[in-house]
């Protein structure tokens, strides 16, 4: 398996304008007649759809969802990032850069990374254009706030809800080409297979989540925006619909999957309250700038009204052990905190697996109505979910999962090692390294679907022989077949089956939360390995489908996904292994300093690691991206 | 693109109007016009025959004959004045069956007020029924005093200054000395001011003049407007009544 | 807690629904509304009976995708909220509930709770966006914006085009759905150039899909998530007949 990161030669910052010179263009009469398939219409995956119809291609999206407006990109709360300089705070490009690259904790292509923080700007730009309400300051201006990893104010928001904000501009953008028939809408649509000719992607098998209907189409290149694979903990901050499959049925084509392991765990949700607990809801990471994170000092204090705990007994362990980035540390480091002070025994609430975010002083400091302006909306979704008021008692938070840097590779021009294979946002694993900072996801999506993809794949199309290809084509029938095959086993064993699919996704989630979770062990991995082995016999044996496949039946639809997170999750556990240092989200306890922070090991695995498919029962090949860092030096990561 | 370039579609209410009036937007604005022009009939109407409350027959004889004696002008303002309802009318039933069209399946729990911003009241959600009272009344009115007994059935009075004019009044007086027709009277008012409660507000709304700041205070002035018409209207049969019964 | 629920069926788009009866007895008060009928189905899938199809994705209220009518309210009884952040402490034990689908022309049943809504896609590509290019514009800051019209836009910006105007509505209008985006872009500069075509073209698109009119009850803003104002729907009333009369 060839890994060729394809970056272009040259100066850092003078990459992608020299490779934008230096790509092939497709002539603007042909591209009508290339069609391109978009799978996904979250930010990634409507950005492009809209940016390549309106470039003039021929374009297909797809979605789970009745509409492409209900992507889970619209859940994003916080913001988004942009090295605006607006603030005056000596952010730049480099800045950016460089805060990606170390929050990701080095593991990231420096080539994607620099371009990534150069297009930021041009993202707040289009929006504006398109008239996201961003939040403004008295003159009119655009207004910034801080998040996690930097010590700049470059987020862009509005309120809570940026992310619905973003999706809406980029859907309505995406609309717009429907209207003008550049862009043809598959909705509730589900990919179940990637169908490959001579070698090169050149089409997708669907099943039409209304009628139960398998359908073949065919393209000249296939884009998956399909997002991450976070539910495969069942419980995450992820919603529902989302999952592994589109990107795992590539990995099973022969698409590489890069770095697994690497899972970020958000710090700041609401903690689980009970079994039948279906998601845990999301507290923007925003709301760490004005709320302190605290436990008790004692363990007898923990049950105690919070309120009735005094200043000196409380420990703000973020200022104490993080003096200069405080309760902005990254995700992963303020995560690992909050486990660790619960694991002491600390923690607070019913569970003991929870901290407070304390809002007190700001509330004290500003008064009621300015915290509320800033945060209203997550406040009363917080009162919503657990019956209290956060205006009157702290919150109390746990980590949970949140998103996944691994992903299919992707080569700089955001191609997998299938040709004509692409993969955009969060479902590739490029620009994030080992640990996302906040705001920067909205970044990503956008930057692939508006900025990059656009030129990357014309390069492709236009320097690539395509034969003309129709649905007829012999491997369109046997990728058909072998998802009606897949389809069928999985409703003969159904209708036998004791097992109710959930059972076993809870299952699958319970497993991979304790083992494959905020800290992994050589012992928890390896059984965990095997676990995943005897599970998926099981499931292959027990489950139970109600329903029939010509229909809409959505327990069908779970069990396909939970089948491939049956087998994800053992490709996770493998990866977590394989991997044996802690850098960013993946914290291996064989592998800390003294102080209990992450260690990472530099001269064994500073690469990328993507894995090649060999068969369900197959032990995958790793194959390794050597990353070298020609403008960076390698430093353990600080926040103290 | 410009708006007058893109195609209105012209899908709805009656298909004679300017295709303005044949959308959505454009039926209500018929039914705001039109029944703004009512309300502003009907407060002239009032004031008119407030003459009633005199203690004597002249002044609303006299009122009655001026009017009666505007010529062409009479003619013009009944044309005009059936155009009003009619259209008002027509739009209203064309916009129910619009409403039944878009719910052909209705929900079997009966839907339930959320309050808050809700202007859902009896009012507000039986326009139809009002406007239908409203209906069969303006009928019923128009049968009894317009084209009821005039000049040849003797009911003949004679003005100030001897010109013989129809005794419009008498004609009153009777219909309001049986108790039935003065429920009937009193009971239409009450409907009128329902309607108009609701439809005072709904005007607004109707011609893009709401602005939120207003909304509260406005449906409040709907409904003093609407109470203002009713007891103006309804003291009239009553007065008459307990005049003929001598109190 | 004990629910007595009263739950429409309905197989496919063709077919007559009904409603059944099922009961609970082991409800939690801390469940949302979607994990009761999670919990529901879980039990149901065990008995052999096929579970209840229903829409939702985030379950946080912002996607837009769940949305049912619960005792004759558009998402529950709760103002402010979708289905899925409606919790079962609102409900009292031994409640009987009715849940049914949205109902409207436009919004055709797929399976049991599950409705079709891409008549508001349509509504949306019809007009509602800005036709700017992807890339060359000017820097975000050249076009300012007064705070008081952002933060208005942005109000109107946050529907979440779950239905629920629609369903609420006693004549299944959508008015709310469609003057939000109306009135978020005609406040923002960069909504000006399109505003009279946008106003005309959407509006036609919502009359085209069957909805009802606007009869100014206010129920969907009383039902709307999102707490959008009804102002949205006059604005949007003075931007039609102004650009009609251009």
């Amino acid at each position: 398996m060839n890994l060729d990161s394809k970056s272009p030669s040259g100066p850092l910052e003078q990459k992608w304008s020299k490779h934008k010179g230096e790509v092939k263009i497709v002539n603007p009469a042909n591209k009508r007649h290339h069609r391109i398939i978009v799978v996904g219409t979250g930010l990634a995956g409507a950005s492009a759809a809209a940016s390549l119809g309106e470039l003039g291609y021929e374009v297909h999206s797809f979605c789970i969802h009745e509409s492409g407006r209900r992507a889970h990109s619209i859940a994003a709360q916080g913001g988004i990032n942009a090295a605006k300089n607006y603030s005056n705070d000596g952010d730049s490009v480099y800045r950016l850069f460089y805060d990606t690259i170390k929050g990701g904790d080095f593991r990231s292509r420096e080539a994607n990374v620099h371009r990534l923080a150069e297009v930021s700007v041009n993202i707040i730009d289009q929006c504006a254009a398109q008239g996201v309400p961003f939040a403004r300051e008295y003159s009119g201006e655009l207004a910034n706030r801080s998040f996690g990893g930097t010590q700049v104010s470059r987020t862009f928001y509005a309120r809570g809800q940026t992310g619905q904000q973003l999706l809406l501009g980029a859907y309505q953008a995406m609309m717009r080409q429907v209207n003008e028939g550049r862009v043809k809408l598959f909705a509730r649509r589900e990919m179940l297979d990637l169908v490959m000719i001579n070698g090169k992607a050149r089409g997708i098998i669907t099943r039409n989540l209304e009628t139960g209907a398998i359908e073949r189409h065919s393209a000249d290149a296939v884009v998956l925006a399909t997002g991450g694979y976070g539910r495969i903990f069942y419980l995450s901050t992820n919603a529902m619909n989302s999952n592994c499959t589109a990107i795992f049925r590539a990995y099973k084509r022969g698409a590489a999957f890069a770095n697994p392991c690497f899972t970020q765990i958000h710090p700041t949700c609401i903690p689980v309250s009970g079994g039948y607990q279906s998601k845990l809801t999301l507290m923007s990471e925003s709301l760490r700038n004005d709320g302190r994170v605290w436990v008790p000092k004692k363990k007898e204090d923990c049950k105690k009204n919070p309120n009735d705990i005094a200043d000196e007994d409380r420990d703000y362990y973020l200022e104490r052990r993080y003096p200069s980035f405080g309760n902005l540390v990254p995700r992963d480091v303020a995560s690992r905190a909050a486990k660790q002070v619960c694991d002491e025994g600390r923690g607070v609430g019913e569970s003991g697996l929870a901290v407070y975010l304390d809002f007190r002083d700001a509330i004290k400091r500003d008064g009621e109505p300015k915290v509320r302006e800033k945060y209203g909306n997550l406040f009363d979704m917080y009162h919503e979910i657990t019956d209290e008021n956060p205006y009157q008692v702290p919150m109390r938070i746990y980590p949970a999962v949140h998103y996944t840097m691994g992903g299919l590779w992707v080569d700089y021009n955001l191609m997998t090692t299938i040709p004509g294979l692409h993969a955009v946002g969060e479902a590739n694993f490029s620009d994030h390294g080992a640990n996302r900072l906040g705001a920067s996801a909205l970044m990503q999506g956008l930057a692939d679907g508006y900025f990059v993809l656009p030129y990357t794949i014309g390069h492709y199309i236009a320097s690539t022989k395509l034969d003309k290809v129709t649905t007829d084509a012999p491997e369109f029938a046997a990728a058909e077949a072998d998802v009606r095959a897949q389809i069928d086993g999985l409703m003969k064993i159904g209708s036998k089956g004791k097992k109710t699919v959930d059972e076993f996704y809870r299952e699958v989630g319970t497993m991979m939360w304790d083992n494959v979770g905020m800290s992994r062990t050589t012992k928890g991995l390896e059984e965990t390995i095997k676990n995943f082995q005897k599970l998926r016999a099981e499931f292959y044996e027990n489950v139970r489908i109600p329903g029939e496949s010509g229909e809409f039946n959505k327990q069908l639809e779970m069990a396909g996904r939970v089948a491939d997170f049956l087998e994800l999750g053992e490709l996770m556990a493998r990866d977590a292994l394989e991997r044996n240092e802690s850098c960013g989200g993946h914290f291996r306890e064989e592998m800390q300093t003294d102080e209990g922070e992450a260690k990472r090991d530099d001269d064994q695995f500073c690469h990328v690691s993507a894995w090649e498919y060999k068969g369900r029962e197959t032990a995958p090949v790793l194959h390794k991206e050597k990353l070298s860092f020609e403008s960076i030096h390698l430093a353990q990561r600080s926040y103290k | 693109m410009s708006a007058s370039s893109s195609k209105l579609s012209a899908s709805r209410g009656l298909s004679i109007l300017p295709a303005l009036f044949r959308t959505s937007v454009g039926q209500k604005l018929l039914t705001a016009l039109t029944g703004v022009a009512l309300v502003g009939f009907i407060v002239m109407h009032l004031l008119g025959n407030l003459t009633l409350l005199a203690p004597d027959a002249g002044p609303f004889n006299l009122y009655a004959h001026k009017l009666d004696s505007l010529g062409p002008l009479k003619i013009l303002a009944e044309v005009g004045l059936v155009a009003l309802f009619g259209l008002h009318i027509l739009n209203g039933i064309l916009l129910k069956l619009d409403h039944k069209r878009a719910r052909p399946v209705s929900y079997g729990y009966a839907p339930k007020s959320k309050g808050g911003p809700s202007y859902s009241n009896a009012s507000s959600r039986n326009m139809i029924v009002s406007g239908s009272i409203l209906l069969f009344f303006l009928i019923l009115h128009i049968v009894q005093f317009r084209f009821g007994p005039s000049l040849s059935e003797g009911y003949t009075t004679l003005l100030d200054g001897g010109v013989e004019a129809r005794d419009l009044h008498r004609l009153i007086v009777e219909t309001f000395s049986n108790p039935a027709m003065v429920a009937i009277y009193v009971g239409t008012t009450l409907f009128l001011g329902s309607h108009v409660r609701h439809g005072f507000w709904s005007m607004f709304q109707s011609l893009g003049l709401m602005k939120q700041s207003r909304s509260r205070a406005l449906y409040a002035a709907g409904l003093v407007v609407g109470l203002v018409l009713a007891v103006g209207f309804l003291a009239l049969p009553i007065v008459l009544y307990f005049r003929s019964q001598g109190v | 807690m004990k629910l007595n629920l009263e739950i429409w069926r309905q197989k496919n788009p063709k077919t007559q629904g009904e409603f059944k009866k099922y009961s609970l007895d082991d409800v939690s008060p801390n469940m949302s509304f979607l994990e009761m009928l999670d919990h529901l189905n879980e039990k149901l899938i065990r008995d052999g009976i096929e579970p209840v199809e229903f829409d939702s994705d985030c379950r946080e209220g912002i996607c837009g995708s769940c949305g049912v009518i619960i005792n004759g309210q558009a998402h529950g009884p709760k103002v402010g909220v979708a289905t899925c952040q409606l919790y079962m402490r609102h409900f009292e034990d031994g409640a009987t509930v009715v849940v049914e689908p949205w109902r409207a022309k436009a919004f055709p049943v797929v399976k049991d709770l599950v409705v079709n809504r891409s008549a508001y896609d349509r509504i949306i590509q019809a007009g509602g966006y800005v036709s700017t290019k992807t890339g060359g514009h000017p820097d975000a800051n050249a076009i300012l914006v007064p705070k008081q019209d952002a933060d208005k836009a942005f109000e109107y910006a946050t529907c979440i085009g779950c239905g629920a105007c629609a369903a609420a509505c006693p004549n299944a209008s959508a008015s709310l759905f469609t003057a939000a985006k109306i009135s978020h872009l005609s406040l923002m500069p960069q909504g000006q150039p399109e505003k009279d075509a946008r106003v005309v073209n959407m509006v036609n698109q919502m009359d085209m899909e069957g909805f009802g009119n606007c009869s100014n009850i206010g129920e969907c803003s009383a039902a709307c998530p999102k707490q959008i104002p009804l102002e949205a729907i006059a604005s949007m009333k003075s931007d039609y007949i102004k650009a009609s009369l251009k």
